[in-house]
C-alpha cells in the first residue's frame, strides 16, 4: 500500500517537473501582486507609502524561501542528476568515437541478428498455424516395410481416403488433396498455374474462411458436378484485376469451362511443393482449388497419390485412431491382392512437421549461430569496456579524491551503459526489422510460407536486456575496482600498469579467448557448410548444368486430345528448335530429374519370367517412367553406359534404363550384357519391353536423395502429360530464350509457357535451403570474426598504450624493435591460440551433431578447418601487428619523460 | 517537501494551513492567493499571525495532491491572477480532515480539562 501511494505521489509530482520554471515565475508574479495589493491596502488605511510597503513585506514573510520551497516541491532531485549523468555520458562517448562506434555497432549486430533470426524461427516453428485447433491435424502416410528403402512412406489412394472417411474412427474429419495443373486460357494471355484437387470439405476442415463466395458443397464431389473452382486472392488480383463480379462467372481451365464460386482469403495457408509428401508434388504456389470427383475407373486404379489430412476428435486417442486406419487399409489390401503378404503401417505426422519438419534442424542451427553471435557481441562489448579500465581507473580515483560518492560513480556508469544500449538497441531494432523481412522474402520456400516480418518482442527485450546487463556489469567493474583503490597510489601511478598486468588484464584476455573461440566455432561451421555446398554444386548429377535451357510446355484442349497429335507437335517443336542458330541439341522429357517435385508416374518393373504379380510385387523395384523424345539424352548431356539412345522411330517397345535400375533388376550382370534384355511394367500380361541402352543415373538437383531407378520410354510409346523442352546451346543459353519462345508461339499462340530457365537456375533453386544457410552462417561467422578481431585489437592496443613507459625502458636498456614486436605478439596471440583450439573442438562437436547438413564432408574436414584456422590466425595477427608496430615506434626518450 | 516557515513567525501548523485554505475555497468558491489570505485573516480575527507567503506554498502542495485546481482570471487591481478552486477529491479530503480534526480537538480538549482539574 505504502509503495503504491508513494509511487502515485511520485507520478503526481512528475507532472509538475517539466513546467517547474514556468510555475515558479507565475508564483513570483502572484507574490508580487500580493505584495502590491497589501501595500495598497495599507496606503488606503492612511499609511505612508514606504511604511506601507514595509508592513506589507513583513506580513508576506520570506518570499525567497517560499519560492525555493515551491521550486524544490516541483523538482525531483535525482532526476536532475540522471539528466546530468546522461549528458555527461553522451559527452564522454562522443569524445572517443572509435570506442563508442565499436560498442554501438557490436550491440546493434548482436541484438539485430538474434532478434531477426529468433522472430523467423518463432513464426515458423512455434507460432500456432492459422487453422482451427491445428494441433489436432495430422497427415496420414502409408509405409510399406518392404519398400521403405526406396520410399520411406507413400501417400494414400483415393479409395483408401474414401474408406477411411466413411469408417468410424477416432478422427472427427478427414480431407484429401492432390496436385492439379491448370492452364488458364480465354480472357488474357494463356497461363499455367498450380492447382489442387481437394475434397469438398478442405476449407471447413482446416477452418480457413473465404474472402468471398462459398466453399464447395458435398455433392460437388460427384462426377459431373465438379466444374467449380475456388481461386486464390493473389490470382484474383493479378489475372482478374480484383474484379468483384468474378464469383459466379466461368473461366476456362485446361480448355474446359469452370465456374468460380469463391475467392480464398489472402492469408490462406495450404501445403505447396513437396511439403505434404515427396510423392504429392504441388506447384510452388497453389492458386486454384477444384473438388475431387473420382470416376469409377479412378476408384479402381491403384494410384497412391493423394495426400490425406485427418483431424483427431476432441478426446480421441491418436494411437487408437492410427491403428483403426492401419486396420482398414490392410483389409483393403487383403481384399484387392489376396496373395500379397505384407502388413502396411500407417503413420501420422503432425501438420506442423509438414510445414517445418524439413527446416527445423537448419533453423535451430541458425538460431544457435545467432546466439553465439550475441554472446560474441556481449563478450566483445565487455572487452571494449574493460579495456578502458586503465584510463578510467585514474578518472575514478580523481573523482573519489574530490569527494564523489560511490553512488554517483555507479550512476555515471549506468548512464554510459544506458546511452550505448539505447543507441545500439535502436540500430539493432532497425537491423532486425530489415533482417526479418529479408529472411521472410528470400528464405527457402518452407520458411517463406510461415515467416512473418513482425519482430518477436520478448526476444527483442531479452537481447536488449542482455546487452544492457553486459554493458552495465562491465562498466561497473572498473568503477567498483576504482572505489576500492588506494586513491593516492592510483593517482601517483598515473594510470600506468605493467604490460597486460592486473586482474583487469587477465579478464580481458579470457574474454578475447572466448570471443576467438566463438568466432572459430562459427567460422568452422560456415566453412564445413560452404565446403558441403561446393561439393553439392560440383557433384556429378548425371546430366549437364551449364548451357542448357529448359521450357515447360503442356498441351491441352481439343487440338491435342489424341496422342498422335501430341507426338506430332513435340516432334515438330524439337526439329524447329534444333534449326535455331546456336542450338546443339534439343529434346523433351516428361519429368526433369533435377526438380524434386517432378517425380511423375511410377511402375513396378517385372522380369519376363514373373507369373503372378502379387507374389513378386514387393521384390521388384519400382521405377519412374519418363517419356522422352530422341534428342533428350544429347540435349541434357546424359552419359550412355551401354547400348544406344532412343530414336524417333522405334517399331518395337523399347526403353533406356538407368544404371540403378539395371543393378536392381539384374544384379549380377554388366551393363553391356543387359542391353537386349526384356522386362514388363507392373503387369504380368503387359507387353515385353526391350532394353536398348543403359544410361547414367540422374540425381535430383539438391543431391538430397538417392537417384531413383528410371525407365525412359519413347514418347510415342508412352504418351504422358506435360513435357519439358531441353535445349543444349553453344553459348549463353539464357540468350536463346526469346527465340525458343517465339518458335513455340509460332506453332500455337494459345500455349502457356512457364518462365524459361537455365538448368543452372533450376539446380540452384533446388539447393535454396542449403544456400540460404551457408549464406547466413557465413555472414554470422564473418561478423563474429570481426568482433573478435576488434576485441583483440582493443586489448592489445590498450596494453601497448598503458605500457609505453615500460617499452621505452626496455628499449633504452637495449631491446630491439623486433624484440618489442615479438613481445607484444606473444602476449596478444596466446589467448588467440587457446581460443582457436577450443573453437575447433566445439565446431567439430557441432558438425557431428549436425552431420545430416553436411554433404561428402567429414566433421573434421581438414580443408575447411585448415582454411578457417589460417583466416583466423591472419586476422588475429593483423589485429596484434598494428599495435605492435606502434609499440616498436616508441621513442624511449619521449616515453620515459612523459 | 517544503520545510516549515521560519520558527520565529510560525504560529500556524503546515497541515492546519492546508486545511484552512481548503475550507476557505469550499466556503467562498474560487479565489486568488490574496483573497485566501484576507479571508483567513478575517475569520481568525487577526488572532493567528500568518506569514502570507506560505499560503502559496500551501496552494502548490494542494495542487500536487490534486485537491485544488488553478485557472487564470483577472484580480481586483486588473492584473492577471490565478484563481484556485476546490476539486471533488479536495472536497472529500476536507470532509475527512474536518472529522479528524474535530475528533483530535475533542480529545485534546478533554485531556486539557483533566489536566486542569487535579
Amino acid at each position: 500500500m505504502k509503495t503504491v501511494s508513494r509511487l502515485r505521489a511520485f507520478f503526481a509530482r512528475l507532472r509538475f517537473v517539466p513546467a517547474r520554471r514556468r510555475l515558479l515565475d507565475e508564483m513570483s508574479n502572484e507574490l508580487d501582486s500580493h505584495l502590491e495589493l497589501l501595500t495598497d491596502r495599507y496606503v488606503r488605511s492612511g499609511m505612508d507609502p514606504d511604511d506601507a510597503r514595509l508592513a506589507a513585506r513583513r506580513q508576506l514573510g520570506n518570499t525567497t524561501r517560499v519560492r525555493e520551497d515551491i521550486y524544490t516541491m516541483n523538482s525531483i532531485e535525482w532526476l536532475g542528476a540522471v539528466a546530468h549523468d546522461l549528458r555527461y555520458a553522451c559527452r564522454v562517448l562522443a569524445k572517443s568515437p572509435g570506442f563508442s562506434g565499436a560498442a554501438i555497432a557490436t550491440l546493434a549486430l548482436g541484438i539485430g541478428a538474434t532478434t531477426a533470426i529468433f522472430s523467423v524461427v518463432y513464426s515458423v516453428l512455434f507460432k500456432p498455424l492459422p487453422y482451427t485447433e491445428p494441433e489436432q491435424i495430422y497427415a496420414a502416410e502409408i509405409v510399406v516395410p518392404e519398400r521403405r528403402e526406396q520410399f520411406p512412406s507413400l501417400p494414400a489412394s483415393v479409395q483408401a481416403y474414401l474408406t477411411w472417411r466413411d469408417a468410424r474412427s477416432d478422427f472427427s474429419d478427414m480431407a484429401t488433396l492432390r496436385p492439379w495443373e491448370c492452364n488458364l486460357t480465354g480472357d488474357v494471355e494463356p497461363e499455367r498455374v498450380g492447382g489442387a484437387r481437394v475434397s469438398a470439405n478442405l476449407f471447413s476442415f482446416l477452418g480457413v474462411s473465404l474472402a468471398s463466395g462459398r466453399g464447395f458443397a458435398a455433392d460437388e464431389e460427384q462426377p459431373g458436378n465438379e466444374r467449380v473452382v475456388v481461386i486464390s486472392d493473389a490470382l484474383w488480383r493479378r489475372r482478374y484485376g480484383a474484379d468483384s463480379t468474378l464469383v459466379g462467372r466461368s473461366i476456362s481451365i485446361n480448355g474446359e469451362s469452370h465456374q468460380v464460386i469463391g475467392i480464398a482469403a489472402p492469408s490462406v495457408l495450404v501445403p505447396t511443393g513437396t511439403l505434404l509428401h515427396p510423392l504429392v508434388p504441388f506447384a510452388s504456389r497453389v492458386d486454384i482449388w477444384k473438388p475431387i470427383a473420382p470416376t469409377n475407373r479412378e476408384l479402381k486404379s491403384e494410384s497412391w497419390d493423394h495426400g490425406v489430412l485427418v483431424r483427431l476428435a476432441t478426446g480421441g486417442n491418436l494411437e487408437a485412431g492410427r491403428q483403426q486406419l492401419e486396420g482398414i487399409v490392410n483389409e483393403m489390401v487383403r481384399v484387392q491382392m489376396p496373395n500379397l503378404k505384407t502388413a502396411v503401417i500407417v503413420q501420422l505426422v503432425p501438420i506442423r512437421e509438414i510445414y517445418a519438419g524439413k527446416v527445423r534442424l537448419r533453423l535451430f542451427m541458425l538460431l544457435g549461430a545467432s546466439a553465439l553471435l550475441l554472446l560474441t557481441a556481449c563478450a566483445s562489448l565487455a572487452n571494449l569496456l574493460l579495456a578502458r579500465v586503465a584510463t578510467r581507473a585514474n578518472e575514478f580515483a580523481t573523482r573519489l579524491a574530490l569527494g564523489a560518492g560511490r553512488a554517483r560513480i555507479v550512476s555515471l556508469m549506468v548512464a554510459e551503459a544506458a546511452v550505448v544500449t539505447v543507441i545500439g538497441g535502436t540500430i539493432g531494432v532497425a537491423l532486425a526489422t530489415y533482417g526479418a523481412s529479408g529472411l521472410a522474402a528470400y528464405g527457402p520456400e518452407d520458411v517463406r510460407l510461415l515467416a512473418t516480418t513482425r519482430l518477436n518482442l520478448p526476444m527483442l527485450a531479452f537481447a536488449i536486456a542482455a546487452s544492457f546487463v553486459t554493458a552495465l556489469a562491465c562498466s561497473l567493474y572498473p568503477a567498483w575496482r576504482a572505489s576500492r583503490y588506494d586513491m593516492a597510489a592510483a593517482l601517483q601511478e598515473g594510470g600506468r600498469t605493467s604490460f597486460g598486468g592486473g586482474r583487469a588484464g587477465r579478464s580481458r584476455r579470457v574474454l578475447v579467448g572466448v570471443e576467438i573461440a566463438l568466432a572459430t566455432a562459427l567460422l568452422a561451421s560456415a566453412g564445413l557448410l560452404l565446403h558441403s555446398f561446393i561439393n553439392v554444386m560440383q557433384a556429378d548429377r548425371g546430366y549437364q548444368i551449364e548451357d542448357v535451357l529448359v521450357a515447360d510446355i503442356s498441351l491441352f484442349g481439343e487440338r491435342y486430345a489424341k496422342a498422335p497429335s501430341r507426338v506430332e507437335f513435340y516432334r515438330e517443336l524439337v526439329s524447329n528448335v534444333r534449326a535455331l542458330p546456336g542450338v546443339l541439341a534439343a529434346g523433351t522429357i516428361s519429368d526433369l530429374p533435377a526438380v524434386a517435385s517432378s517425380i511423375g508416374a511410377s511402375r513396378t518393373i517385372l522380369h519376363p519370367t514373373d507369373r503372378i504379380f502379387q507374389q513378386v510385387v514387393l521384390m521388384r523395384p519400382v521405377a519412374m517412367i519418363r517419356s522422352v523424345t530422341s534428342g533428350y539424352f544429347a540435349a541434357s548431356g546424359t552419359a550412355l553406359k551401354a547400348g544406344r539412345f532412343l530414336t524417333d522411330d522405334e517399331p518395337e517397345p523399347v526403353a533406356v534404363i538407368s544404371e540403378s535400375l539395371a543393378r536392381r533388376l539384374w544384379p549380377e550382370e554388366s551393363s553391356a550384357s543387359i542391353v537386349g534384355r526384356q522386362f514388363r511394367q507392373s503387369n504380368t500380361d503387359s507387353p515385353l519391353v526391350t532394353v536398348a541402352g543403359v544410361v547414367a543415373d540422374a540425381r535430383p538437383g539438391g543431391m538430397d536423395r538417392e537417384p531413383l531407378p528410371v525407365v525412359y520410354r519413347p514418347y510415342d510409346q508412352w504418351t504422358s502429360g506435360p513435357m519439358a523442352l531441353v535445349v543444349r546451346t553453344a553459348h549463353d543459353s539464357a540468350a536463346l530464350a526469346p527465340a525458343v519462345r517465339s518458335t513455340i508461339r509460332a506453332m500455337d499462340p494459345n500455349l502457356p509457357i512457364l518462365a524459361m530457365r537455365t538448368m543452372r537456375e533450376i539446380v540452384s533453386s533446388t539447393v535454396g535451403e542449403r544456400q540460404f544457410q551457408v549464406m547466413l552462417t557465413s555472414v554470422f561467422a564473418v561478423l563474429a570474426l570481426l568482433l573478435g578481431a576488434v576485441g583483440l585489437y582493443g586489448v592489445v592496443s590498450y596494453s601497448v598504450a598503458c605500457s609505453t613507459r615500460d617499452i621505452g625502458l626496455r628499449m633504452a636498456l637495449g631491446a630491439l624493435r623486433a624484440d618489442v614486436i615479438r613481445w607484444v605478439f606473444s602476449h596478444g596471440m596466446r589467448p588467440v591460440l587457446v581460443g582457436l583450439f577450443a573453437g575447433l573442438v566445439g565446431a567439430v562437436a557441432v558438425a557431428i551433431a549436425l552431420r545430416s547438413l553436411l554433404f561428402e564432408v567429414a566433421p573434421t574436414d581438414p580443408l575447411a578447418l585448415g582454411l578457417v584456422s589460417l583466416v583466423l590466425l591472419l586476422t588475429s595477427g593483423l589485429a596484434c601487428y598494428l599495435p605492435a608496430r606502434r609499440a616498436a615506434r616508441v621513442d624511449p626518450v619521449v616515453a620515459l619523460r612523459s | 517537501m517544503a520545510k516549515g516557515s521560519p520558527p520565529a513567525k510560525t504560529d500556524v501548523l503546515q497541515g492546519t494551513l492546508d486545511l484552512m485554505v481548503l475550507s476557505t475555497l469550499e466556503g467562498l468558491g474560487p479565489l486568488h492567493g490574496y483573497g485566501i489570505a484576507r479571508r483567513i485573516e478575517q475569520i481568525s480575527d487577526a488572532a493567528l499571525r500568518l506569514n502570507e507567503g506560505t499560503v502559496y506554498t500551501s496552494l502548490m502542495r494542494l495542487q500536487h495532491r490534486g485537491w485544488i485546481s488553478a485557472t487564470w482570471g483577472t484580480s481586483e487591481n486588473n492584473r492577471k491572477a490565478r484563481y484556485y478552486a476546490i476539486t471533488p477529491s479536495g472536497r472529500r479530503q476536507l470532509t475527512a480532515e474536518t472529522k479528524n480534526w474535530e475528533r483530535i480537538a475533542g480529545v485534546i480538549a478533554r485531556l486539557l480539562r483533566t489536566v486542569q482539574q487535579p
